[in-house]
């Protein structure tokens, strides 16, 4: 298949891809820009493992063709922390013994992230759906949840 | 959480977060599928359709002539991978020497060929272009059907059953026999047998007889297996990147396979992805296979599907059992028979399966008979205490069935009748120290059972609620283990081990390195070598890594503290007997003041002309004493009698950890086991069509529990130390999956009033049994 050449922002940085056009965001986040932290799981959308923000929102990166986003804002686990300084997130899943195997965890996260931008003050049962598309079977989800919770503002 | 007093520590026994955590958490750390290597060729797999079929003929010119195409690799060629030429998968009797299907496939979705490509998408389309010509044969797919006399073969007849993945599991001093030249499926059978079954049944006021079934299910680590392997021909140096529990024992079968010298050949067990039994090998021996045909390297990650189809998931079974009760509780005599689906080649548990099934309570009469049958199904290996799910959802309900029968407490009859330390299991053999019935007191104490009348008042006429208990346990395995320690130079000390991490090993690793030489965690660091440069280590599954290499390590670190008392009592005039730890030196006891830091002990042993040898702790101890863990878990649920869906709506989950050396990680392995025990008692099972075709080989079909289908699990450690443990440590890694399913049947029943026999207990199955929908 012949190559096309998009723009993607990625982690607040720009980036000028050359690829063949039916690849998915994954593969080209994981294999052009050497960003491996998104990971594939399933390729089918059912595990989570590739979870990318894009413009915000929790996107399945191996069900998404890469040049659909262009022009989109994709953040991934990567762009998280702030320089050395980790997401609160981030810090939290470690402090509360959520990271075990750690194959799920960065698109674990980034669905906390998603989850908490819409519901500040979520609760258990909110951040169990919030993180619903996501697989993890080390944990149990208990220490995810309890991690995510820890987070949340309280409720007003 | 913890019911007894503990005995008090620095560093083992705190609430330690993973050392590896940062990395993981940023998306840093490296997998299998992440390595990437100069000139890598990728690897698709050609699968069989078929679950039982001749070969005939296979065609890879379309394959070959495909741009980006570069080699087709198929059982013929394998002859080509091996130094000595010879054919590793000729005849392979077991599923680690099968790379292909050799000119039988037996079973649907066993590997026939690879097709190397420059690309990824090279390789895919090159796999779609081989062509397989197959001549379908009778498949054998009902493991009952399976072991009469006049069944088809599974498959042609084999040797040597290779007994490597239960053995990873557990120690035990029974075997199962194989049967004398394999003429039927019945790859191996065992029996145990204590007492008089008639007079045990005679003097039962209940005999309950009844027969259970369990899926097929997968591990559901969510890292697929993947493997980088590289092969330069000019050196003959072969180097492997892979997914696997048990780097060693990688090296070993690839040695063996290819007849590689142990000089050419490095394995790096990369950051795994999961494994809960499942990573030893499968996807190791292929990708090598391949870059040693190619000379190049090449990658090889399974596809979600070729995972579910042709990885080695955990056999279905099926468990007949008849069992006697007086009405005071006791329990008179136990018949069973246990009998596993192997799949196309041997590797079920049976041996373990069929001694625990019998060894949880004091049965005085009993019989017992386990079975390992062939079928046309997908090969099994390991998962969490293989086998023990199975039985324990037999057992478990059997012991409920008969307790309600005589109307008895379940936590009462099972209290009365539990093994205690030094009790023999059927084979004879005492138990060590065991935590059975501390365990049990503890859930017959949590506020679930406790609160379980008041739970059942909240049942509607369409929502009813049962609370269920289920008690297990798994002896867990052994093996040698060996540790190296060394003092750096700014005082802090390195620890190295050849054992994967899979369970926050090496977070323990150090704060039992801590503990010893007395100074913070921060101080220590663990590193997991390669096969060229840790020690042997043995492969991480059968709860053993703690207790085994944790030992080594607290071995490894009191010699390296003697050495260290040893030089600073030469440099400071005292007797080695009388110097002990400070704030990271080492002093003279008394006189606080006569001291040097480790950080001087290490300039002084490896400066110029230094007269002492540098300070390097070595630990190595030998397999002796298994550190059982038992289980007891609490389930809450309400079911829909319209829909048959299960809500779970309360866990506990406690289990005897012996001592948790961290505590954090110690409730990790109960919570994540118990989330595989939930999905195995409610959704997980493979599906097969009648043709034996997996009809559910993703993961939307094979369904695992969501966060949104788990319930909060309240996680209760008892500590019934060990002998054999370092600090008192049991295994825990297992233990934790093995009753959850049978919880949730017995919450049924409790709930329902009858009995789901079949696992796990879907919608469907749950309308059945209330006789909703027709047979």
């Amino acid at each position: 298949m012949a190559r096309q050449t998009h723009r993607l922002d990625v982690n607040g940085r720009s980036h000028e891809i050359h690829a063949e056009p039916n690849r998915t965001l994954l593969e080209v986040v994981r294999d052009e820009l050497r960003l491996t932290g998104a990971k594939e799981g399933c390729g089918t959308g059912d595990c989570g493992a590739c979870t990318l923000l894009v413009d915000g929102r929790v996107v399945t990166s191996c069900l998404m063709l890469w040049p659909e986003a262009e022009g989109r804002e994709v953040r991934t686990i990567e762009g998280l922390a702030d320089g050395g300084e980790l997401h609160p997130l981030q810090r939290a899943f470690v402090e509360h013994g959520a990271v075990q195997c750690g194959f799920c965890i960065p698109g674990m996260i980034l669905a906390g992230v998603a989850t908490l931008e819409r519901v500040p003050s979520a609760t258990r049962a909110e951040i169990r759906d919030g993180i619903a598309g996501n697989l993890c079977r080390c944990t149990g989800y208990q220490k995810i949840v309890d991690a995510i919770e820890s987070v949340a503002e309280a409720p007003a | 959480m913890t019911t007894i007093e503990r005995p008090r520590y620095n560093a083992v026994g705190e609430r330690e977060p993973r050392v590896e955590g940062l990395h993981k958490v940023t998306g840093r750390t490296v997998y299998a599928a992440d390595v990437q290597l100069p000139g890598m060729l990728h690897a698709r797999l050609v699968l069989s359709p078929h679950p039982h079929a001749r070969i005939t003929a296979l065609h890879a010119d379309a394959a070959l002539a495909h741009p980006g195409v570069v080699a087709v690799v198929t059982a013929d060629d394998l002859a080509r991978a091996s130094r000595d030429g010879s054919n590793p998968a000729r005849g392979a009797s077991n599923r680690a020497d099968a790379l292909f299907a050799d000119r039988e496939a037996v079973f649907a979705g066993q590997p026939v060929a690879a097709v190397l490509g420059e690309s990824y998408a090279d390789a895919e389309e090159g796999a779609e272009l081989v062509r397989v010509e197959y001549e379908v044969l009778p498949a054998v797919l009902d493991v009952e059907a399976a072991m009469e006399p006049d069944s088809p073969l599974a498959r042609s007849p084999v040797s040597d059953i290779d007994h490597t993945e239960e053995d990873a599991h557990v120690t035990i001093d029974v075997r199962s026999e194989e049967a004398e030249g394999r003429a039927t499926n019945i790859a191996s059978h065992l029996s145990f047998e204590r007492g008089d079954l008639d007079e045990g049944f005679s003097r039962a006021d209940l005999v309950v007889e009844q027969s259970y079934r369990a899926a097929l299910v997968h591990q559901g680590y969510i890292e697929p297996h993947a493997t980088v392997a590289s092969y330069d021909p000019a050196t003959g140096d072969v180097a492997v990147w892979t997914s696997t529990q048990g780097q060693f024992h990688v090296r070993d079968t690839l040695m063996r396979l290819f007849k590689l010298p142990e000089t050419k050949l490095r394995v790096v067990g990369c950051e795994l992805g999961g494994g809960f039994g499942g990573k030893m090998i499968q996807s190791a021996t292929i990708a090598t296979a391949c870059a040693l045909v190619a000379g190049r390297p090449v990658k090889l990650v399974f596809t979600r599907r070729e995972d579910l189809l042709a990885a080695t998931p955990t056999p279905g079974s099926v468990v007949r059992l008849r069992s006697g009760i007086t009405s005071e509780g006791d329990l008179t005599a136990l018949e069973a028979t246990v009998i596993y689906d192997a799949g196309a080649f041997p590797g079920a548990p049976v041996a373990a399966g069929t001694l625990l099934i019998s060894s949880f309570y004091r049965w005085p009469h009993l019989r017992t008979d386990g079975y390992e049958v062939l079928t046309n199904h997908v090969s099994v290996g390991a998962i969490r205490a293989p086998g023990i799910h199975n039985i324990t959802h037999a057992i478990e309900q059997q012991v409920d069935a008969m307790a309600l029968g005589v109307g008895l407490d379940p936590a009462a009859v099972r209290l009365r009748n539990a093994v205690r330390t030094g009790d023999e299991m059927a084979s004879g053999k005492p138990f060590p120290s065991i935590g059975m019935v501390e365990t049990i007191e503890a859930a017959a104490r949590h506020p679930i059972w406790t609160g379980r009348e008041a739970a059942r008042a909240r049942s509607t006429e369409t929502t009813r609620v049962g609370v269920g208990l289920a008690v297990s346990g798994w002896l867990g395995g052994l093996q040698p283990a060996t540790c190296e320690l060394m003092l750096n130079s700014d005082g802090t000390v390195n620890a190295v081990v050849g054992v994967m991490d899979i369970s926050g090993v090496n977070t323990s690793f150090a704060q039992i390195v801590a503990e010893e030489l007395a100074i913070p965690v921060e101080r220590v660091s663990v590193s997991t070598g390669d096969t060229r440069t840790a020690p042997y280590a043995g492969i991480a599954a059968g709860s053993k890594t703690t207790i085994t290499m944790g030992r080594a390590v607290r071995e490894a670190a009191v010699d390296l503290r003697e050495q260290m008392f040893s030089i600073a009592a030469d440099q400071l005039e005292a007797n080695p007997t009388d110097m002990v730890l400070g704030e990271g030196e080492v002093q003279v006891a008394g006189s606080p003041d006569r001291s040097l830091t480790f950080r001087r002990l290490a300039a002084i042993t490896t400066g110029f002309g230094s007269l002492y040898t540098p300070i390097v702790g070595k630990g190595a101890i030998s397999a002796r004493v298994q550190a059982p863990g038992f289980t007891a878990q609490l389930a809450e649920l309400e079911v829909d009698t319209v829909s048959g869906n299960v809500t779970l709506t309360g866990w506990a989950t406690v289990q005897d950890a012996g001592y948790a050396i961290n505590p954090l990680s110690v409730e990790g392995q109960m919570e994540g086991g118990t989330g595989m025990g939930i999905g195995i008692g409610l959704s997980e099972e493979y599906l097969y069509d009648d043709e034996g075709r997996l009809r559910n080989a993703g993961l939307l079909d094979y369904r695992m529990p969501t966060a949104a289908d788990t319930p909060d699990i309240d996680s209760v450690i008892v500590e019934v130390p060990s002998e054999e443990g370092p600090y008192g440590a049991r295994g825990v890694g297992e233990p934790s999956i093995t009753a959850g399913g049978a919880a949730i049947a017995n919450a049924l029943h409790d709930a329902l009033g009858v009995r789901l026999t079949e696992m796990p207990a879907t919608p469907e199955r749950v309308l059945r049994a209330l006789g909703r929908v027709a047979d």
